[in-house]
């Protein structure tokens, strides 16, 4: 309960006004900053006191119980604090000089907030006025490219495309490495369930990267946290907000495919296997015909205010992204609800919050990728009557409109986040109370495939539903006090009780006489095609959790906690495990000797350690020696039914399985300047050990030839530089320039361990491989000790013969043909990025603002698998190939080599907004500003694929460019005009 | 809003002090909880056949098959390269690493685990099912078999009979060995089967299955072990036969018909079913994707890979026919039913007869047409890799296991393992190689009633003593039971008792496709997978492979 206890600190300090000032009157007032724009989130403060509040999203700030004479405090982020005398009666106008310090700044660091000056780990907080601009699919990608450490990837333009996020770099070999999610308190059970958030309603996004300070969340704090809030109200007059905008995308780039003059001069051919005439007639860019440019909208209106110890916040939005790829797209309408009560002279806060989300997706079928590169351009998409082209090609070939516009295929998802929380002080500086949060997710999905032309497919179609749901309930008590001026003492202690469930059902069938029905008949086909299935499982984590920090005189710094988790999902030989964490940290100025220098405004060393878990790997039940359905067996004797479900362990039992444990420590530098430059440094030292993963046991004795064990190591170590100046500061002219650059190496130390005391040595473990006819059994890249994750293992492609043939080095100044390739050709190839950074500048003039960021990665190689299918003479006979292919020469079978992997460093303009901000209009009229903005409007790379930025490390298809999968669905260039019009 | 406060602070009361962390299985059981019905023990004992699935088509048969003259995977275009896999087996260059020589190890002793872990659960339940003693023999039948198919393909594998061991001790057994261990646990068990042949027992382990197992490792006791037995070869063989619980189906292609249930000759076979059990997908893995209409299937479904050459389909098959005349199409009819089983040359759209022996349609203007050229298999062929389109057609095709119309893979057809005509030719073979003659009649004899089934009763194609040679059993073993999974068992039989060099493909010169002569006797061994040893670094390499 995040958001529960940045509001019980607000009334903490309330509390604490009351009890000082009992003659007192109120004041109120407005601050803005230097060209006029109201500033929300502004501290006020009594001087000499810890009583205060912040200014309303208008900047206006209402302080009760303030004795006359009084002075106060204003302070903010970014900007300088100001010492003003309270008038009491008259509404006070503040004007705040803008600094680059913010070390007031209250930043959330799970289960408690901080000021950023306190800090003692590696936390990055973004504000929204710092998001990145323009449409946004996914909120995350607000804050793609800002924090360093952290890379968030939207492999491609589909809307419906589930985001990656990976903090420092890979943590773990198994499947889940995305940090946690915490929403206003409610930890998502599943991170992409971020995507069902509307985007606009988010104030802020805080990211615990180092293991000192993600280890308060235990078990499930490896992977780093990202904590996010979302609207708050605040007292005062009732305030309505709306940002709208509309505009387009459009695919960046298509693959150099010959047209229909150019594919004839080459001697291509198509011939029509489905059974009709074979048309030849056309000229057509298949990429084209199954792309489109799709308008895109969102609105959001928000509603706030509050009197009387009540405050609220809701707002209604609504999104329309319709995909580049026809029939695709994503609809979404959200609410979102935020209500605060203090009662009983403030002792008493009560918070509730209710996001609620309803999603409609459309899908796109990820074959017609295949299809469009493989099609002929002089085949049409329609014949001569105006139906669509009934076509095939091959055994895999065919015309990919129809398939993609004639099938139903898409999902509604319902998201529901319900929080609340109850906080009372009992005594002076000590409050008790208890938290509760509920995640519902919800998705059904249809499909309905109806008889294709050209594809000779049975019409079929199908339902499912799955929910998603956690239940979360804690008690905390929370102490805050100081005592002698000097020693102040923030502590925690915190139960938490987690319930997670998820189950599906799904039901099938085909063969159905009439197409309109869809899938809404699934029992009118063929009976004894129909098929049903579901699945249901759960698990349990319960924790512990204590905190304590000190510091003496803001000067020295001690954090120290200790978390126990309990699961479920471990083995019954480690079902408890212990988290701790301590860090120190310095502000070298507070101390006389640095105090005074006139141009070193802030300089803190911190240094933390700390240990977490990560338990996603795991799933329920993964202990037990379970029995599954294991295929059919005939059982002729049984008169009613003679096909039964065979029951058969689907696995090995490990009840010694447990979270994988990581280890870390952080140094860091945070610094001011000249009151223009800021900064932060930092070293980590991270390290992995019990490394979940699938390992091959022998068989015999063992039936299934894998176990999930803890064995192994892997270690990741970086530096992270963040780094912002303000270059020039006028009261017209101002350019504010930030970036960050993140270095990460990450290495498989170990795969080497025992289970039950017997050795496990898996060392070598084929992971991805590459793709398409005529390609099985061919690993690319594997898990090897002493190489980063996905590491590629390859022949290197010399040339071609004269005869088009492919030759490879064959290790001994030589060259083979590739019947002759042995794996003793072949090298292991680092694909790890070097380091990614991210570049931002903002330039006003007057009204005016222009904010454009560049985004890179250097030094990463992608296999581009697309261009292997492609890029071939051979394809004329059945398909399409490439300009490239075709200068290529190559008329070789299609080899798995390092000719395909590419280097594959870039540098993006992710974003460029202008924007011309009108202000206050009129007093009802409080602000309005326009705005103009381009997402991926260049892209400066040597990637031969379509884009340089796939999917990131953690699943199988690491580093390789699929056709038909991750990547596939093409990338977008978008354009978008918009609004932010405020009214009360 | 006081509602949810309430139900908050009473979730938290009621949460407070909970430290239990057992959740319920939803949708899975605990082994603990189950075994308690005989359904149940029936479901739970399953697994032990079903893995046989896995075996009976793709790699286990690739291996046994494209490993000789019989079947063959050539690189058509780019289509069915695989990272040089099926050429590697064509050319006995497969290496310890090739992903099919670990992967069929893993089915096989995954079959061998399944049972071993049965065994253990069903020998320790506090209630033991009624029929105990008949599931013990017929797991440990049954696990002779998986250890029956390790002996021949992998040769020097660890005995493991128990599901608790420790790992660390599993180390490789001598051939001897694993020999004299199956051949006990048969000597054993095989006497404790049902002997009853019906419905109960379809696709179970029977005592005549068990001989049928008997009578395989005895055959091929010279190359297990060194030592032959023939005579006990031809007991195991008598055995089956003069049970009288099998006969020859009049029509050879009823044994592998879609449904093929009814079949008097097959002695075990694993079930398969269009809608339930999936997997069968034989028509999958040889015809091509244009030839749906030939047989009613499903467009574009159909794989266009395995094949036979020439060189095996002129080399051992009687293509003499009788033609009919109908309407301006002329039909085939051939002598010997089993040359049906291969599709050679022009392919129609007109639907393929049942069965594929008689009224074959021999010319038509009903031609299928692949990229504007006539659809027609061409069996003899000189590239192993021929990217050209005539490459995509080369080779016979095999339809034994008739395609079922309206399918897409996955045929009910289930797939014979042991069938009588295979024991009548073993218990021959045994004979001219040195058994004594018993009451099932001699080679010629046992011979004739599988040709005599063959020519349709057709008595002048019979033998005399006289062909009874080692080459000519050798040919009607290749007529009889192609792609079944004998072919590369059968060579490597016969080299070792004829002293010939069928297998490594020396014989009479060159394979076509070209394929080198192998550099020594050790290929008649697959090696112990490489992926094996990094597990179990225990296990030692089969000689003449590089050791670990």
């Amino acid at each position: 309960m995040m958001i529960a206890l940045r509001y019980t600190a607000m009334l903490c300090l309330t509390v604490c006004a009351l009890f000082s000032f009992a003659q007192a009157q109120t004041v109120t007032g407005t601050v803005m900053d230097n060209k006029g724009a109201n500033l929300p989130g502004i501290s006020v403060v009594i001087k000499g006191t810890s009583t205060g509040t912040v200014t309303a999203e208008d900047g206006t700030f209402t302080l009760n119980n303030v004795k006359a004479g009084a002075k106060l405090v204003f302070s903010g982020a970014g900007f300088a604090s100001q010492e003003v005398s309270a008038t009491p009666g008259t509404a006070m106008n503040i004007v705040l000089e803008t600094t680059v310090a913010n070390l007031n700044e209250v930043v959330v660091i799970g289960y408690g907030t901080a000021r950023k000056k306190d800090l003692t780990g590696a936390v990055a907080n973004v504000n929204s006025k710092d998001f990145n601009q323009g449409p946004v699919n996914n909120p995350v990608q607000q804050i793609a490219g800002k924090v360093s450490g952290v890379v968030i990837t939207q492999p491609s333009g589909d809307p419906n495309q589930n985001i990656s996020i990976r903090l420092r770099g890979q943590t773990s070999l198994t499947g889940n490495q995305a940090p946690l999610i915490v929403v206003d308190g409610v930890q998502l059970p599943d991170p992409n369930q971020i995507s069902s958030i509307s985007p606009a309603d988010i104030v802020s996004y805080d990211v615990l990267k180092d293991a000192s300070a993600t280890a308060v969340y235990g078990a499930r704090g490896a992977n780093g946290v990202i904590l996010i809030a979302t609207k708050r109200g605040s007292a005062g007059r009732t305030q309505v907000d709306y940002t709208g905008m509309v505009g387009f995308d459009k695919n960046a780039r298509k693959y150099d495919l010959l047209n229909a003059e150019e594919f004839v001069a080459a001697g291509g051919t198509t011939d029509n296997f489905a059974g009709g005439a074979t048309l030849r007639n056309g000229n057509t860019d298949w990429v084209d015909a199954i792309t489109r440019t799709a308008p895109t909208t969102s609105h959001n209106i928000g509603i706030s205010g509050g009197a009387g110890g009540f405050n609220y916040h809701g707002s209604l939005s609504y999104l329309n992204n319709q995909g580049i790829v026809i029939n695709s797209g994503k609809e979404m309408y959200g609410l979102n609800l935020n209500a605060q009560q203090k009662a009983l002279n403030n002792k008493l806060t009560i918070n509730l919050g209710v996001n609620a989300n309803r999603a409609n997706r459309k899908w796109t079928d990820f074959s017609v990728f295949y299809y469009a590169l493989q099609m002929a351009p002089i085949a049409p998409v329609h014949d001569s009557t105006g139906n669509y082209y009934a076509f095939r090609n091959d055994f895999d070939i065919y015309n990919p409109v129809p398939r993609q516009e004639m099938q139903l295929n898409r999902s509604i998802d319902q998201t529901n986040l319900w929080n609340g929380s109850i906080d009372y002080e009992i005594v002076d500086g000590l409050k008790l109370g208890a938290a509760g949060s509920m995640s519902y997710f919800n998705r059904q999905s249809d499909f309905y495939q109806p008889a294709l032309p050209g594809y000779g497919n049975i019409n079929n179609g199908n339902k499912y539903v799955e929910n998603n749901d956690s239940k979360r309930g804690e008690l905390h008590a929370y102490y805050v006090k100081t005592f002698n001026d000097k020693h102040n003492v923030n502590a925690t202690a915190v139960y938490e009780y987690n319930y997670f469930t998820t189950n599906n059902g799904r039901a099938a069938g085909e063969n159905y006489l009439y197409d309109p029905n869809e899938n809404n008949n699934l029992g009118g086909g063929n009976p004894a095609r129909n098929s049903v299935s579901s699945f249901k499982d759960a698990y349990k984590l319960i924790s512990f959790m204590g905190r304590v920090m000190y510091n003496y005189d803001t000067r020295y710094y001690l954090t120290a906690s200790l978390r126990r988790d309990g699961s479920s999902k471990f083995g019954t030989n480690h079902q408890w495990g212990y988290f701790p964490s301590v860090a120190v940290a310095w502000r070298l100025t507070q101390e006389e000797f640095l105090k005074n220098t006139g141009w070193l405004n802030e300089l803190k060393i911190s240094a933390g350690w700390g240990r977490t878990g990560n338990s996603d790997a795991i799933s329920p039940y993964q202990t037990l020696l379970l029995l599954g359905g294991s295929g059919t067996f005939y059982n002729p004797a049984t008169p009613s039914f003679n096909y039964r479900t065979a029951y058969s362990p689907s696995q090995n039992a490990n009840s010694d399985l447990k979270w994988e444990t990581r280890q870390g420590m952080n140094f860091q530098v945070d610094f001011s300047i000249f009151n223009r430059i800021t900064g932060n440094i930092n070293v980590f030292n991270d390290k992995t050990k019990d490394l979940l993963y699938n390992y091959t046991v022998p068989t015999p004795p063992f039936f299934v030839s894998n176990i999930w064990a803890n064995v192994g190591d892997l270690t990741n170590k970086g530096v992270e530089v963040q780094l912002n100046a303000d270059i020039i500061k006028g009261k017209d002219v101002s350019w504010n320039l930030g970036g960050q650059i993140s270095f990460v190496k990450t290495r498989v130390e170990s795969l080497h361990g025992t289970y039950n005391g017997y050795d496990l040595n898996t060392d070598h473990i084929a992971a991805g491989y590459a793709q398409g006819r005529g390609l099985s059994n061919n690993p690319i890249t594997y898990l090897q000790v002493g190489y980063s994750p996905y590491v590629f293992y390859l022949p290197h492609y010399v040339g071609l013969d004269s005869e088009g043939k492919q030759l490879f080095d064959d290790g001994k100044d030589g060259t083979v043909g590739k019947g002759d390739l042995n794996d003793d050709m072949k090298k292991y190839i680092d694909p790890a990025p070097k380091f990614t950074y991210g570049i931002n500048n903002l330039v006003t003039y007057k009204k005016w603002a222009l904010n454009f960021f560049l985004r890179g990665v250097s030094g990463n190689k992608y296999f581009n698998n697309t261009r292997m299918l492609i890029d071939n003479v051979q394809n004329l006979k059945n398909g399409n190939t490439t300009k490239t292919g075709l200068e290529s020469g190559d008329k070789d079978d299609k080899v798995a080599s390092d000719r395909w992997l590419v280097n594959a460093s870039f540098i993006r303009l992710d974003n460029a907004t202008l924007s011309y901000t009108v202000g206050k209009i009129s007093d009802h009229f409080d602000n309005l500003r326009f705005f103009i903005t381009g997402n991926n409007l260049f892209v400066i790379t040597k990637y031969t694929g379509l884009d340089p930025e796939i999917q990131v490390t953690g699943t199988n298809n690491a580093y390789i460019d699929m056709y038909n999968a991750d990547n596939a669905y093409y990338k977008s260039r978008s354009f978008s005009v918009g609004v932010n019009l405020s009214i009360k | 809003m006081k509602c949810l406060i309430k139900s908050m602070l009473i979730i938290s009361i009621a949460l407070s002090g909970c430290t239990k962390l057992d959740t319920p299985v939803y949708s899975n059981i605990e082994n603990s909880n189950f075994w308690s019905t005989p359904d149940q023990v029936a479901a739970g004992i399953a697994p032990a056949y079903t893995q046989l699935q896995g075996l009976c088509i793709w790699d286990y048969q690739e291996m046994q098959g494209v490993t000789t003259d019989e079947i063959i995977i050539p690189t058509r275009g780019n289509d069915w390269y695989d990272n040089g896999g099926h050429q590697r087996m064509y050319l006995h260059t497969w290496t310890a690493n090739d992903d099919m020589v670990n992967g069929v190890w893993s089915t096989i002793f995954g079959g061998i685990g399944k049972c071993n872990f049965i065994l253990d659960v069903v020998n320790n339940l506090s209630e033991k099912p009624a029929d105990v003693d008949n599931i013990n023999a017929q797991l440990k039948v049954l696990r002779a078999y998986y250890y029956l198919l390790a002996i021949d393909t992998y040769g020097n594998v660890p005995i493991v009979d128990s599901y608790q061991i420790d790992p660390s001790s599993v180390k490789n057994n001598t051939r001897q060995e694993v020999f004299d261990f199956i051949e006990s646990e048969l000597k054993e068990n095989v006497p404790l089967l049902s002997s009853t042949v019906d419905l109960s027992t379809y696709g179970r382990a029977t005592k005549w299955m068990g001989f049928a197992v008997l009578a395989k490792l005895y055959l091929n006791a010279q190359v297990y072990t060194g030592t032959a037995k023939w005579a006990e070869c031809a007991a195991a063989c008598d055995s089956i036969i003069l049970s009288g619980k099998y006969s020859l189906e009049p029509g050879y292609f009823d044994n592998f018909k879609p449904q093929n249930d009814a079949s008097k000759e097959n002695i075990f076979v694993v079930p398969f079913d269009n809608k339930y059990i999936g997997g069968n997908d034989k028509e999958r893995q040889t015809l091509h994707y244009n030839q749906n209409p030939t047989f009613g299937l499903l467009a574009g479904s159909m794989y266009n890979g395995w094949c036979t050459h020439g060189d095996f389909y002129y080399g051992n098959y009687d293509t003499a026919s009788t033609y009919s005349n109908n309407g301006g199409k002329i039909y085939r009819s051939f002598k010997d039913q089993r040359t049906g089983q291969f599709l050679v040359g022009q392919q129609y759209s007109d639907l393929y007869p049942y069965p594929p022996d008689k009224n074959v349609l021999s010319h038509s203007t009903t031609n299928l047409l692949y990229d504007d050229m006539p659809l027609a298999y061409q069996p003899s062929f000189t590239l192993i890799s021929d990217p050209s389109n005539a490459g995509r057609l080369v080779g016979a095709r095999q339809i034994k296991y008739y395609p079922e119309a309206g399918a897409n893979g996955s045929q009910s057809n289930d797939v014979v393992l042991f069938r009588l005509a295979d024991i009548i030719l073993m218990r021959a073979e045994a004979t001219m190689r040195g058994a004594a003659v018993g009451a099932t009649g001699t080679a010629d004899e046992l011979v004739n009633k599988v040709r005599l089934r063959a020519y349709n009763g057709d008595a002048s194609y019979s033998w005399t003593g006289a062909n009874i040679t080692p080459a000519n059993l050798l040919a009607e073993r290749a007529r009889e039971l192609a792609w079944e999974g004998w072919r590369r068992q059968d060579l490597i039989r016969f080299d070792v008792a004829d002293g010939t060099n069928y297998f490594a493909g020396a014989r009479g010169g060159t394979r076509s496709p070209a394929k080198p002569a192998d550099g020594g006797t050790y290929t008649r061994l697959f090696p112990i997978p490489g992926p094996q040893h990094s597990s179990n670094p225990n296990l030692v390499q089969n000689p003449g492979y590089p050791a670990f």
